[in-house]
């Protein structure tokens, strides 16, 4: 090996988090005599589809909704899709318009892409200075062409909470017919998620990123939202989402939603305390510094912008110290390819090569903080001055 | 007008490839150890494509393969030293089921070809049994006679015709065929014997490897890995490389030397223009002890004339002089369209554009140096430990063969 850490201290739970031992239970009967098809009408398929229910009412429950509203689907991608293009083109006829956040992820701005060559047109809404939503121009965007509205809970770079509840009242009051989204994929375990308190026709979730299965994720949207379907077959999930479902997947992410809706405040509770031990530990390491981006922030998710070498090189560093991260942007990307998030906080392209990321989850231990703070410290002296 | 036409029936898959193999014929010498290392790098190709059995008869190499008749044909014509194959029918060696065959084969092309002017065509024999009653040109004559439909849809022309059908006539069995695919041509790989290819992240040296592949060279690769300063990405991404050049190649050693100490090493005790040339120096010195060790005799590099400012002639000869062995640099002077061309066709292209880094952008140099000179480099050199550097990356490398499957 060329590096061989004696442990892991992972740090990258915004990027993806462990299977927790609860949902590994869960789902293994679904790996082996659980096998049936919920569609069939004999018992073992009976048995599936009353897993995929339960599975439902878990994560309905988790987003303050109904069983009747989750479609589940193969991850948080499809679900933005499903909901930016499916709302905006079973819209046509009303207008439009289409408002999207200055952060979204990849999967919003693509479908957003999509719709503008079909017809739509597709405008931003920006961040101030200090990282939060411009609200003010989101008011002056608004019309009552506006068809979809779709904002992002948590930045899953900086970790700023968007006040997404004041925006879709906005929008509600511009234009009566608007389809709000948001893609809540780094809030949920964390914050307690309630459509209506959010004020959001649709939601989107991802399992993987609280302790379930890649591949599983959900669309919960309120009774009667009009969503025009992406895939057609057997009637599936109400035609919403058609297909044999995921059983196991499904089965995961019900435990999972569950276990994390539970304990989300404790576990916001925890990322805090952890940010701030990351905040003490790095006042005495000069040169490195959080980035507090927006007035509410979300402790779990920390940037740093470290000094000298690029944050990829320290990136390895740490990782060979047994410390996993993420960065910003990698070492050889060019200013078109800066993270639109980082870009709207003011960095250019220099500087958002020197963001480290680390991202807790509810298994995070302080000891771990504390170690990537040593690694941090010893690293110092090494990469500081490189350029 | 043919007098009788057999009545032709459907026609089935081939069940047999015939392999040509041009340059090798040529090696009176060794020729019998070239064959023996076609057949086995055939039976290798195959492997991931069809159960098949392969054996030499004749001047040709016959594959009948289990399944999938059309793709292992493919397979064959993508293995250095091959020539030309032909997917093939066989029938006993007689007249009757000879010609009856090559009317149905004839049908068949002619319904492929749909409506359009008469084909050219003609019969071409190969007789490798003499004792078969009609010699090559009168067997041709009676074939064509009897199976050609009229000169309305096929007209027969013996120089350069559109379509040829081929007749093998052995002593128990004739194969027939239609088409011929062009091979890759070269020679058997390993027949030249062994070389080290020094293999960075980018578009060349997978093309280099290819074409001293090509040339009958067995090839091991060594990567330079600068961890922790670059990640495990890079590594990924050089196995792949790897692995996609096993299509040529079955199974190939890999080895990767931990690099960063060297490249910190050289930033922090040589003049910043030289580090380029340096590191290159290292790597050759490194590339040369493994090379020795795993009996190869040249070293393979991507190295190309002028492609960026600092690879001049000046620099080659500095990098040249760190290793005794011959430095082989099949795309010296090629320009970067013809690499990236051959990196396409070859399948390296999409992986060397991923962006893994090989290097990372802190021991990079401001300005590298354009002119070289070898007495500097040894000047620069005195000022650090070569020898011990050299033989701490060489107890820190580690070895893996990596197969075109994609198993370790």
């Amino acid at each position: 090996m060329v590096y061989a850490p004696m442990t892991t201290v992972y740090l990258d739970n915004a990027a993806t988090t462990p299977l927790a031992e609860p949902v590994r239970e869960a789902l293994a009967p679904f790996l082996g005599e659980e096998f049936g098809n919920p569609s069939s009408r004999h018992a073992l398929g009976v048995r599936a589809a009353e897993a995929l229910t339960r599975a439902r009412t878990q994560v309905a429950r988790a987003l303050g909704g109904q069983a009747s509203e989750v479609a589940f689907t193969s991850g948080g991608t499809e679900a933005n899709n499903m909901a930016v293009l499916g709302a905006a083109r079973a819209r046509k006829k009303q207008g439009a318009q289409i408002l999207l956040g200055a952060t979204e992820h990849p999967s919003v701005r693509a479908a957003g892409e999509a719709l503008s060559a079909e017809g739509f047109e597709v405008q931003t809404i920006p961040l101030d200075e200090t990282g939060n939503l411009d609200l003010q121009v989101a008011e002056a965007l608004l019309t009552p062409e506006t068809v979809v509205v779709a904002q992002m809970l948590v930045n899953n770079e900086v970790g700023t909470i968007y006040p997404v509840a004041k925006l879709a009242r906005l929008a509600r009051k511009y234009s009566p017919q608007v389809h709000m989204h948001t893609d809540a994929v780094q809030g949920l375990g964390k914050l307690a998620l309630d459509l209506d308190q959010l004020g959001v026709d649709s939601c989107s979730v991802s399992a993987h990123k609280v302790h379930g299965l890649k591949g599983t994720g959900a669309l919960v949207t309120r009774p009667g939202t009009r969503l025009q379907p992406l895939i057609f077959g057997g009637g599936q999930q109400g035609g919403v989402r058609p297909g044999t479902e995921n059983v196991v997947g499904a089965v995961a992410f019900g435990a999972a939603a569950q276990m994390a809706d539970d304990r989300c405040e404790q576990t916001y509770e925890h990322a805090a305390g952890l940010r701030a031990q990351l905040d003490n530990g790095l006042k005495t390491l000069s040169g490195i510094s959080l980035l507090e981006a927006g007035t509410e922030r979300m402790p779990s998710i920390c940037s740093l912008l470290v000094p000298g070498a690029p944050a990829e090189v320290w990136q390895h560093h740490l990782e060979a110290r047994g410390v996993f991260v993420s960065v910003g942007s990698a070492c050889q990307s060019n200013d078109s390819s800066v993270s639109p998030a980082l870009l709207a906080l003011g960095l250019d392209a220099e500087r958002a090569r020197r963001v480290l990321r680390l991202s807790f989850s509810a298994l995070t231990t302080s000891e771990e903080v504390q170690i990537a703070l040593d690694a941090l410290e010893s690293l110092a002296p090494e990469l500081e001055d490189l350029s | 007008m043919p007098s009788a036409q057999p009545s032709p029936t459907e026609l089935g898959e081939p069940d047999l490839i015939l392999v040509r193999y041009g340059e090798l014929a040529l090696k009176k010498g060794n020729r019998g150890e070239f064959e023996k290392a076609l057949v086995r790098n055939l039976r290798q190709a195959l492997a991931s494509t069809t159960k098949a059995e392969v054996d030499r008869q004749h001047g040709r190499i016959l594959i009948r393969p289990e399944r999938r008749c059309e793709k292992a044909a493919k397979r064959a014509a993508e293995v250095f030293g091959v020539k030309t194959v032909s997917p093939a029918w066989t029938v006993a060696s007689d007249t009757e089921a000879i010609t009856a065959q090559a009317a149905k084969l004839l049908e068949s092309a002619l319904a492929a070809r749909g409506q359009s002017e008469p084909v050219s065509f003609r019969v071409r024999v190969r007789r490798a049994n003499k004792a078969f009653p009609l010699n090559s040109s009168e067997l041709e004559r009676h074939v064509a006679e009897r199976i050609l439909p009229g000169p309305d849809t096929v007209r027969v022309q013996l120089v350069n015709p559109e379509m040829t059908l081929g007749i093998e006539v052995r002593d128990r069995n004739t194969f027939l065929f239609l088409d011929r695919i062009e091979g890759n041509g070269g020679l058997p790989v390993g027949t030249l014997g062994r070389a080290l290819c020094l293999l960075s992240g980018g578009i060349d040296s997978p093309v280099a490897s290819w074409l001293a592949m090509k040339r009958g060279l067995h090839m091991g690769y060594v990567s330079f890995h600068s961890a922790p300063y670059i990640g495990e990405g890079f590594r990924r991404k050089v196995r792949e490389v790897v692995r996609n050049l096993g299509r040529w190649q079955y199974k190939a050693p890999l080895f990767t030397v931990p690099f960063a100490d060297i490249q910190v090493a050289i930033r922090d005790q040589t003049p910043e223009r030289y580090r380029t040339v340096l590191y290159r120096r290292m790597m050759q010195r490194i590339a040369e002890r493994l090379a020795t060790a795993e009996n190869c005799g040249a070293l393979v590099t991507g190295e190309c004339l002028g492609q960026v400012a600092s690879q001049t002639l000046e620099n080659l000869t500095c990098i040249e002089a760190a290793t005794s062995l011959p430095v082989l640099r099949p795309v010296l002077t090629y320009d970067k369209e013809e690499i990236i061309q051959i990196a396409r066709r070859i399948g390296t292209f999409d992986i060397s554009i991923q962006p893994e880094p090989d290097c990372c952008t802190v021991f990079q140099p401001n300005r590298p140096v354009i002119r070289g000179r070898v007495k500097d480099c040894l000047a620069a050199e005195a000022q650090m430990d070569v020898e011990g550097l050299m033989q701490r990356a060489l107890d820190g490398t580690e070895m893996e063969l990596l197969d075109h499957e994609g198993g370790a």
